[in-house]
C-alpha cells in the first residue's frame, strides 16, 4: 500500500525523535529544488512525515502543563498542517509585520515588509472578528477579498499582494504600501498644501481610470470620497477599500440603496433606489472634482434630508421633466419649492477654475438622471483632458509631508461608515422635515 | 487596455482554478495520497478513545508494529481508504445534493452554482475522507449566499438544515482558505442571455423567435447541472462552456454564432496575396479592407478552429453529465449500490483529528488561546527584533514546527507559468 513508506519513517522518529531533524532538513531541501511547472508528488508527502515527527516529539515528551485537553476522546491540540495550511504558512512567512499603523473596530493596520527584500514595503490590513458580526466572517471582508482578487494589475486600484490567516483565523491582506496619506488630507490642508487646475487634472485621471477599470469588470465601488484614495510613494492616486463594493446586478435584482458616504451619495440613491448601474459612483467622482476645486466638501448634508435638500437648491430639483420616472422611486421627496436645474453658467463662478471644458465635464458628472449622466469611458473621451492646462506629472504632484502612513493605517482600518442605520423615515416625515429646515 | 481575454487570465478563476485534465487529475491524487497518509498517521499515534487507556502508560508503543500481547484493540489496524476515483464518485453526489438543496430553497442560478463549485473546488485539495463534506456542503451553500447576495441569515439558514450555527460557521474559515480566499466564480449564465439577444438580432432569426426560446430554455438547464457535475469549469472558459450547451441544446445555433463571430476569416484567403496592393480602389474602401485584414489576422481561422476545438471537447465532457442525469444521483438503487457502500467506507478512513468541525474549532481557539498573542506585535519589541512577529503555530514549539514548512507551493508552480493552458477566449465579449 502505498501509504506505508510514509509511516515508517516516523514511527522509526518515535523511538528516537531527535535523529529527525537532519533527514527534515534534507526533505527541505529537494523540495526547494523541486520548481519545474508540474504539480510536484514528493510536495505532499515529505513535509508531512516532517510535521508528523514534530507532532510525535510533542507527544513523546509530554508535558502535562501544556496538554490542556481534559477529555480522554479530545485529540491532542497540537494539530498538524494540512497541505493547504502549509502553503497559508509559506504565505504568512513572506512577510514581516511591523509596527501597527492604525487600529480601527473592523481591521488593525501593520506596516510589513517582504522576508526576502526589506526594501518593499506593504501594509496589513488585518481584518479583525467582529463582536458585533456573528455570522461568521464579515461581509465587508468577503466583499473586499471578492474584488480586490480580480481587479488586479491596474495602477490606480489598491493591490491586493497576498491573503493569510493567522492564528485564530483571522484575515490578513497584504497590500499595497501607501505611505502619502489619501486625498482627503491635500485637499484640507489649505494653509501648507497648494494646488492647481492641472494638478486635479492629474488627480481626477487617475481616479477616473480606476473607476472605469472597475465599471469594465463590472464591479461597482459603492464608496468613492477622498479619503478612500490613498497616494503612492511615486504620487499614483488609489482607489482604495472595496468593503462596500459589489458585482454588477442582473436585471430584476435588487441591491441595497443603503451604500456610498452621504456627502457623495446620488440621488437615485436618496430616494431609494433598488435598481441602479455604475452611474451611482460616477456621481461621487463629481462630488470628488468638485471638492478638490472648492477645497471642501461640496455637499454636506448631516442627514439624507438635508442632503437631498442640497441636492435640490444647488444642482436643481429632481422632477419628471428632468428625470422621467423619479417620482416612482420610493423613497421619493423633494422640498415644496422647485429650483430648475442649474446650466454649465452657474458653476462658473465657484468651479471656474478648471476652465470651461473642466465645468463642462463636472456638470455631465452631476446630472441628477443617472441615466443622462455621463459614464466613466465617457469621461476619458472628454476633450478636458486634451486641453491645458496639461496634467501634472505625477513625481510633480504636491505632497504633505508626514503623516501619510497614520492616514493609511486610519484609511484601511475605517470601518465603512455608509452602512449606518439612518433613520430614513417615510416620506411624510421627511416632508415635515423640509419645511422645518426653512 | 488590456483585451478581455487578457483580463479573464487576471481572474481568480483563471490564475488559480483552472487546470489541464492531466494537472487536475494529478492534483486530485496527489491529495488523495496525502490525506491517506496523514490519516494513517494520526490513527497511530491516536488510538480510538476505546484503547487510550493503555496507550496513556505507553504513550511510544509501537502503534504499527503488531502487538505482541495479542491484544487486538490496542494495534488498530489501519482501514482500506477511498481511491481518488471513489473519492470523485462522492463528491459528484455531494455536488448534485448542493444543487438539490438551492433548488429547494429557490436560490438563484449563481448561487446554486457557486456554491456546487466552492465544494469542487474544496475537494480538490483537500480529501473527502479530511472534511465531511455532508458538513461542508452547507458550508458551501452559506458561504455562496454570502458571497453572491452579500448577506443571509444563518439562524434561518441552519434552521433548514436543522444544524446550529455554530456548526455552519466552524467549517467557513476553512472553506475560505481551501479556496485559496478567492471568492469569486464565473458562470456562464450571463454568456447565455448575451449570445440569445446576439442571434435575436440577426435579421433571418427574427422569423424563428420560437426556436431561440427553446434553445435558451434547454441551454439553460444544461447550464444548471452538467458544467458543475462535470470539471467544466476547471477546463473551459465561461463562454466556451456557454457555447458547448447551446450546442448540445441546438447545434445549428451555436455554429451561427461562432460563424458570426468569425465573420472576417472568409476574407482571409482573398486579402493575404493583396497586402499594400492598392488596386484602383478608393482610398476609403482601402483602409477598411486594411482594418478587416488586419482583423482577420486577430480572429482568423485558426482562432475560429481552436474555439470550435475547444467547444466540441467541452460538449462532450457535458453531454456525459445532461440534466437527465439528476435522477441518477437521487435513484435509490443507485445510491444503495453506490453511494452508500462508499459512505461507510469513507466512515472507517475518516481523519479522527479533522472530521469534527465544531472540536476542531474549539482546539484551534484554544491553541490561540495558549499561544502568544501576535497582534501584540507592535509591543512585544523583543519578537519583532528577530523579524519573526507571525510566530509559530504553536507557541513554545513554534521553532521546531517552522522547520515543517517547506518553501514549496503544493499546488506545485504558480498556474500561470503552466504551459499546459485551455483555450484563450476568443469571445470575451460573451463572459
Amino acid at each position: 500500500m502505498a501509504v506505508s513508506p510514509l509511516v515508517f519513517p516516523t514511527s522509526s522518529s518515535l523511538t528516537s525523535p531527535l535523529k529527525r531533524q537532519p533527514s527534515q532538513q534534507t526533505t527541505t531541501t529537494t523540495g526547494n529544488n523541486s520548481s519545474n511547472g508540474t504539480p510536484n508528488f514528493g510536495g505532499f508527502g515529505a513535509p508531512l512525515s516532517a510535521a508528523k515527527a514534530i507532532l510525535s516529539n510533542n507527544n513523546s515528551h509530554q508535558d502535562p502543563s501544556s496538554s490542556f485537553s481534559s477529555s480522554a476522546s479530545t485529540p491532542s491540540p497540537s494539530l498538524t498542517l494540512d497541505p493547504i495550511e502549509q502553503m497559508n504558512e509559506l504565505e504568512k512567512r513572506k512577510y514581516v509585520k511591523g509596527r501597527k499603523l492604525g487600529e480601527g473596530t473592523y481591521a488593525n493596520v501593520y506596516l510589513g515588509h517582504s522576508r526576502s527584500d526589506p526594501s518593499v514595503h506593504v501594509a496589513i490590513k488585518k481584518i479583525k472578528v467582529q463582536a458585533q458580526y456573528n455570522d461568521g466572517l464579515a461581509p465587508d471582508a468577503v466583499r473586499e477579498l471578492k474584488h480586490l482578487q480580480e481587479l488586479r494589475g491596474h495602477p490606480n486600484i489598491i493591490q491586493l499582494y497576498s491573503v493569510f490567516s493567522s492564528k485564530d483565523q483571522n484575515l490578513n491582506l497584504v497590500l499595497e504600501y501607501l505611505p502619502l496619506g489619501d486625498l482627503e488630507m491635500l485637499i484640507k490642508d489649505v494653509d501648507r498644501v497648494r494646488y492647481g487646475a492641472g494638478d486635479i487634472k492629474a488627480w481626477m485621471g487617475m481616479l477616473t481610470r480606476a473607476v472605469w477599470f472597475c465599471h469594465e469588470n463590472y464591479v461597482l465601488h459603492r464608496d468613492i470620497k477622498p479619503n478612500n484614495l490613498l497616494i503612492a510613494a511615486d504620487g499614483e492616486v488609489k482607489l482604495a477599500d472595496f468593503g462596500l463594493a459589489r458585482g454588477f446586478c442582473d436585471p430584476g435584482w435588487r441591491m441595497t440603496a443603503n451604500v456610498i458616504t452621504r456627502w457623495y451619495r446620488p440621488p437615485e440613491l436618496l430616494f431609494g433606489a433598488r435598481h441602479y448601474s455604475g452611474a451611482v459612483d460616477i456621481w461621487s467622482v463629481g462630488m470628488v472634482f468638485a471638492e478638490l476645486i472648492i477645497r471642501t466638501a461640496y455637499l454636506p448634508g448631516n442627514t439624507e434630508v438635508e442632503q437631498i435638500a442640497l441636492i435640490c437648491k444647488q444642482i436643481g430639483t429632481p422632477t419628471e421633466d428632468n428625470w422621467p420616472g423619479v417620482t416612482q422611486l420610493r423613497e421619493y421627496t423633494v422640498p415644496s419649492e422647485i429650483t430648475p436645474v442649474w446650466g454649465k453658467e452657474a458653476y462658473m463662478g465657484r468651479f471656474g477654475a478648471v476652465g470651461s471644458e473642466g465645468v463642462d465635464l463636472l456638470v455631465r458628472t452631476l446630472a441628477l438622471d443617472p441615466k443622462k449622466r455621463i459614464t466613466a469611458r465617457e469621461m476619458l473621451e472628454h476633450k478636458w483632458w486634451r486641453t491645458e492646462p496639461k496634467p501634472t506629472r505625477k513625481e510633480d504632484l504636491p505632497k504633505k509631508s508626514g503623516g501619510g502612513e497614520e492616514k493609511m493605517g486610519a484609511d484601511l482600518k475605517r470601518r465603512n461608515g455608509v452602512l449606518e442605520e439612518e433613520n430614513r423615515g417615510s416620506k411624510v416625515a421627511r416632508k415635515l422635515d423640509f419645511g422645518a429646515m426653512k | 487596455m488590456a483585451t478581455e481575454d487578457a483580463r479573464y487570465r487576471e481572474s481568480s478563476q483563471y490564475r488559480l482554478w483552472s487546470f489541464s485534465p492531466t494537472q487536475l487529475s494529478a492534483l486530485r491524487e496527489k491529495t488523495n495520497a496525502a490525506a491517506r497518509a496523514r490519516i494513517s498517521d494520526r490513527l497511530l499515534s491516536h488510538p480510538l478513545p476505546a484503547t487510550s487507556s493503555r496507550d496513556l502508560s505507553a504513550p511510544t508503543s509501537n502503534a504499527n508494529t503488531p502487538d505482541p500481547d495479542g491484544n487486538g484493540n490496542s494495534t488498530p489496524a489501519l482501514p482500506e481508504f477511498l481511491t481518488p476515483a471513489e473519492e470523485l464518485t462522492l463528491v459528484g453526489f455531494y455536488i448534485s445534493e448542493t444543487l438539490r438543496a438551492s433548488e429547494m430553497l429557490h436560490y438563484a442560478d449563481e448561487i446554486k452554482a457557486t456554491a456546487a463549485m466552492f465544494l469542487k473546488r474544496f475537494y480538490i485539495t483537500n480529501s473527502i475522507m479530511t472534511y465531511p463534506p455532508q458538513e461542508m456542503l452547507i458550508v458551501a451553500l452559506f458561504f455562496a449566499c454570502k458571497v453572491e447576495s452579500g448577506h443571509v441569515n444563518l439562524s434561518e439558514y441552519t434552521k433548514t438544515f436543522n444544524k446550529s450555527p455554530e456548526e455552519v460557521l466552524a467549517g467557513e474559515f476553512l472553506l475560505c482558505q481551501g479556496l485559496r480566499f478567492a471568492f469569486d466564480v464565473k458562470h456562464p449564465f450571463r454568456a447565455l442571455r448575451g449570445a440569445m439577444m446576439e442571434l435575436a438580432s440577426l435579421k433571418d432569426m427574427q422569423a424563428d423567435l420560437k426556436r431561440l426560446d427553446a434553445a435558451e430554455a434547454r441551454a439553460r438547464k444544461i447550464l444548471q447541472f452538467s458544467p458543475l457535475m462535470t470539471d467544466a469549469y476547471f477546463h473551459y472558459t465561461p463562454s466556451q462552456i456557454m457555447l458547448a450547451a447551446l450546442s448540445l441544446a441546438d447545434r445549428g445555433l451555436a455554429e451561427r454564432l461562432i460563424q458570426e463571430t468569425f465573420h472576417f476569416v472568409a476574407m482571409e484567403g482573398n486579402s493575404a496575396d493583396t497586402p499594400g496592393a492598392n488596386g484602383g480602389a478608393g482610398e476609403g474602401n482601402n483602409n477598411k479592407n486594411r482594418a478587416n485584414e488586419e482583423k482577420a489576422a486577430i480572429i482568423g481561422s485558426h482562432l475560429r478552429d481552436k474555439v470550435l476545438g475547444a467547444v466540441e471537447a467541452c460538449r462532450d465532457m457535458l453531454s456525459r453529465e445532461l440534466p437527465e442525469r439528476k435522477e441518477h444521483w437521487t435513484n435509490k438503487p443507485f445510491i444503495k449500490t453506490q453511494i452508500t457502500p462508499l459512505r461507510k467506507k469513507l466512515l472507517k478512513c475518516k481523519d479522527p483529528e479533522r472530521w469534527n468541525l465544531v472540536e476542531l474549532q474549539r482546539v484551534r481557539r484554544q491553541q490561540k488561546l495558549d499561544s502568544d498573542d501576535e497582534d501584540d506585535g507592535g509591543r512585544k519589541v523583543k519578537k519583532e527584533e528577530d523579524g519573526d512577529v507571525f510566530g509559530g503555530e504553536l507557541g513554545h514549539s513554534a521553532k521546531k514546527r517552522k522547520v515543517t514548512v517547506k518553501e514549496e507551493d503544493p499546488f506545485g508552480e504558480p498556474l500561470r507559468k503552466v504551459t499546459v493552458k485551455k483555450e484563450e477566449d476568443p469571445f470575451g465579449g460573451m463572459l
